[in-house]
């Protein structure tokens, strides 16, 4: 085992699966900073490229390129506040808010160095779980997904603000989330639901355009209105020893950043859940953490603890992500899904052989996953400071550029001038929200959850009646949920009688 | 003006669930269980929220529609920043993508920004240069012309 553990890294180092794997560190390095340009699009595009690789060369390109991803996103959502990612919108709420103040030296620090903490914790997982994930993977069926969809939604009232009136709203907007995740043709009669007698609504609301309307128009109107650059009048302070507080507060809360990049691990292992639930799931627990309503009114406000959640989960996912992927052929995402297409282009089957045969294979994935992080965490150091400059540019220099990405990003999901229509939609709800007081977070949670929830409840079901109900891991998880709702109460009820 | 943005999104989203319960009483079971299990607490608590604007005795006079600017140059840039979406859109959909980047850009940094004849220029340039280059001539995405130009594909 060791052996192979050892014999994985060789095979990375050499001089040409290093050489495809630096490619892919730069292809995904800019892919992820544009909005729009979604990982598994460009994976999907890089595709026809690895015909002539061998498997260790194409995968250290392919995953390179993925790994990075997700990373450079965190950066343009922290700096401009729109998502570079549809994987990475939730570190906007904190990240944007600390670029705002001035701190987008710490912000990129947290997120970097979470980041790259997330990465390892999910090749760890994935060295050490896959010989062990597979009853994990097959105690799973319908109606654990659906639970674990509820645990998620039960996030809401984390990331509702204090009080009855925040916590009204939280719901309101979690509702509305849900509401709209129905839109779109039902998966169980066929009937075309909220779809206004349009072809375009027939498959659901797309994230992307939904996301970008939701949180980058509003920040676009927002630099309009100051008339400045995205930080404003704020001190910049040192970027680098800001950047190195950063790095700092992950190792004071690295009990929180171990525990988010667990929750992405977990996600990612998970089929059927989608990436963009990791990253949400770690900021409500990331907002849980806080021990008083004072200071969970500061996530929203550029509290470092929203940053480091996020930015730990969303690494942590692509290596829980892998294991199903190579274990068992059963991708976890669509970025997965894409990459089993890759293994068997090279004549790779999926599954024991990975585990046995081509173990020193599956290893150099682990490596890769490493390497590509801890390059890209190095680079984006290195160019901090010419990066954080970018939020001292006047606004109006600004503005036209991210308006055509958020546009292009918008258009670029379905190729449809409908996606536009619908991040303006979105954008204007977004901009009323924020004027509102009410939290966005909720809704995205509710409306990424919402179609799954649904989906798993009917196979549920349809294939065990109510009795699902009475599984063992259906009760753990209900137990969960309903801590996770009862504990903001819980400790606001703490917080009374103590004062 | 916070709380009249609270009544107004509640009184949108009560119409909204409201229209989205009715419609879904024609559906089958299997369509129309989650639409009302989720519809129905949706409205009942847009109507909470409006009620509780509608009772409270709060005056609300004093939100800002920002924190650095006046009430009204907030409104009329807010106006003005929602007028450059719009106009944008409108003109991907009448010339398509690639004129309408550097048309937005040349007329936001001129009219909007102030800048110079030249550094608008340049700067117009250099990026659509890089959105077509990128975008066009290595990804191919497929941006399709304008309306004017006969590329209206909806």
């Amino acid at each position: 085992m060791l052996e192979a553990f050892l014999e994985g890294l060789g095979l990375v180092l050499q001089w040409k699966a290093f050489g495809f794997m630096l490619a892919g560190i730069f292809v995904g390095f800019w892919v992820g900073l544009l909005p729009g340009l979604g990982g598994a699009t460009t994976l999907a595009l890089m595709l026809p490229f690895i015909y002539n690789m061998q498997p260790v060369e194409a995968f250290a390109f392919l995953l390179g390129m993925h790994s990075v991803v997700a990373t450079t996103g965190d950066i343009t959502s922290i700096l401009f506040g729109v998502p570079g990612e549809a994987t990475t919108a939730a570190i906007i709420l904190d990240g944007h808010a600390m670029a705002k103040k001035g701190e987008a030296g710490r912000a990129l620090g947290a997120a970097l160095a979470s980041s790259l903490v997330g990465a390892l914790i999910g090749a760890a997982a994935l060295a050490v779980a896959i010989p062990i994930v597979r009853p994990l993977v097959l105690t799973f069926g319908s109606p654990e997904l659906f639970m674990l969809a509820v645990v998620g939604l039960a996030f809401i009232a984390g990331l509702s603000s204090g009080g009855a009136r925040g916590m009204l709203r939280g719901f309101l907007a979690g509702c509305l989330g849900l509401f709209l995740a129905m839109v779109g043709q039902d998966p169980q009669a066929g009937v075309a639901r909220f779809t206004l007698d349009t072809m375009y609504l027939w498959q659901g609301l797309d994230l992307v355009p939904v996301l970008v309307g939701l949180f980058a128009l509003p920040e676009i109107i927002e630099l309009v209105v100051r008339g400045t650059s995205i930080a404003g009048d704020a001190p910049s302070g040192d970027i680098s020893k800001g950047a190195l507080q950063g790095v700092k507060d992950v190792f004071r809360h690295w009990w929180l950043t171990v525990r988010c990049g667990l929750i992405g691990t977990f996600i990612g292992i998970t089929p059927g859940l989608g990436g963009a639930v990791a990253q949400w799931m770690a900021y409500g627990h990331a907002a849980q953490s806080a021990r008083t309503a004072e200071e969970r009114k500061k996530f929203g406000e550029g509290d470092v603890r929203g940053v480091l959640g996020p930015g730990a989960a969303c690494n942590s996912k692509e290596g829980g992500a892998l294991i199903p992927t190579i274990a068992f052929g059963v991708p976890g995402s669509t970025s997965m899904a894409i990459l089993l297409g890759g293994f068997f282009l090279l004549g790779l089957v999926p599954g024991p052989d990975m585990l046995t045969k081509h173990l020193p294979v599956t290893f150099s994935l682990v490596w890769t996953i490493v390497l590509a992080n801890i390059i890209t965490v190095g680079a984006c150091f290195l160019l901090l400071n010419r990066l954080t400059a970018l939020t001292r540019i006047p606004g109006h220099l600004l503005v036209p550029v991210i308006l055509v990405l958020v546009f292009i990003g918008s258009f670029t999901s379905n190729s449809s001038y409908a996606d536009i229509v619908v991040t303006l939609i979105f954008g204007a709800v977004g901009y009323f929200m924020v004027l509102a007081g009410w939290p966005r977070a909720p809704l995205v949670l509710g409306l990424v959850l919402g179609k799954i929830a649904e989906n798993y409840l009917y196979i549920s079901m349809a294939r065990y009646d109510f009795e699902w109900l009475t599984r063992p891991v259906v009760l753990v998880l209900l137990a969960i949920a309903i801590g996770v709702i009862a504990y903001p109460a819980l400790q606001s009820w703490r917080g009374r009688t103590r004062g | 003006m916070a709380n009249r943005a609270s009544l107004g999104l509640a009184i949108v989203i009560m119409l909204v669930s409201g229209c989205g319960i009715w419609s879904a009483l024609a559906w089958p079971l299997k369509a129309k269980l989650f639409p009302l299990v989720i519809g129905i607490p949706l409205f009942c608590l847009a109507l909470a929220e409006a009620i509780s604007i509608l009772l409270a005795k709060q005056k609300s006079d004093d939100f800002r529609l920002s924190a650095d600017q006046p009430n009204d140059v907030a409104l009329r840039r807010t106006l003005l920043a929602a007028g450059w979406a719009i106009g944008f859109f409108l003109a991907i959909v009448l010339l398509g993508f690639q004129i309408a980047v550097p048309v937005l850009l040349f007329a936001y940094l001129r009219l909007q920004g102030k800048e110079s004849w030249v550094f608008t220029i340049v700067f117009t340039a250099a990026v659509w240069a890089c959105f077509y280059g990128l975008f066009d001539l290595l990804l191919h995405l497929p941006f399709p012309a304008g309306a004017l130009f006969g590329g209206w594909s909806g």
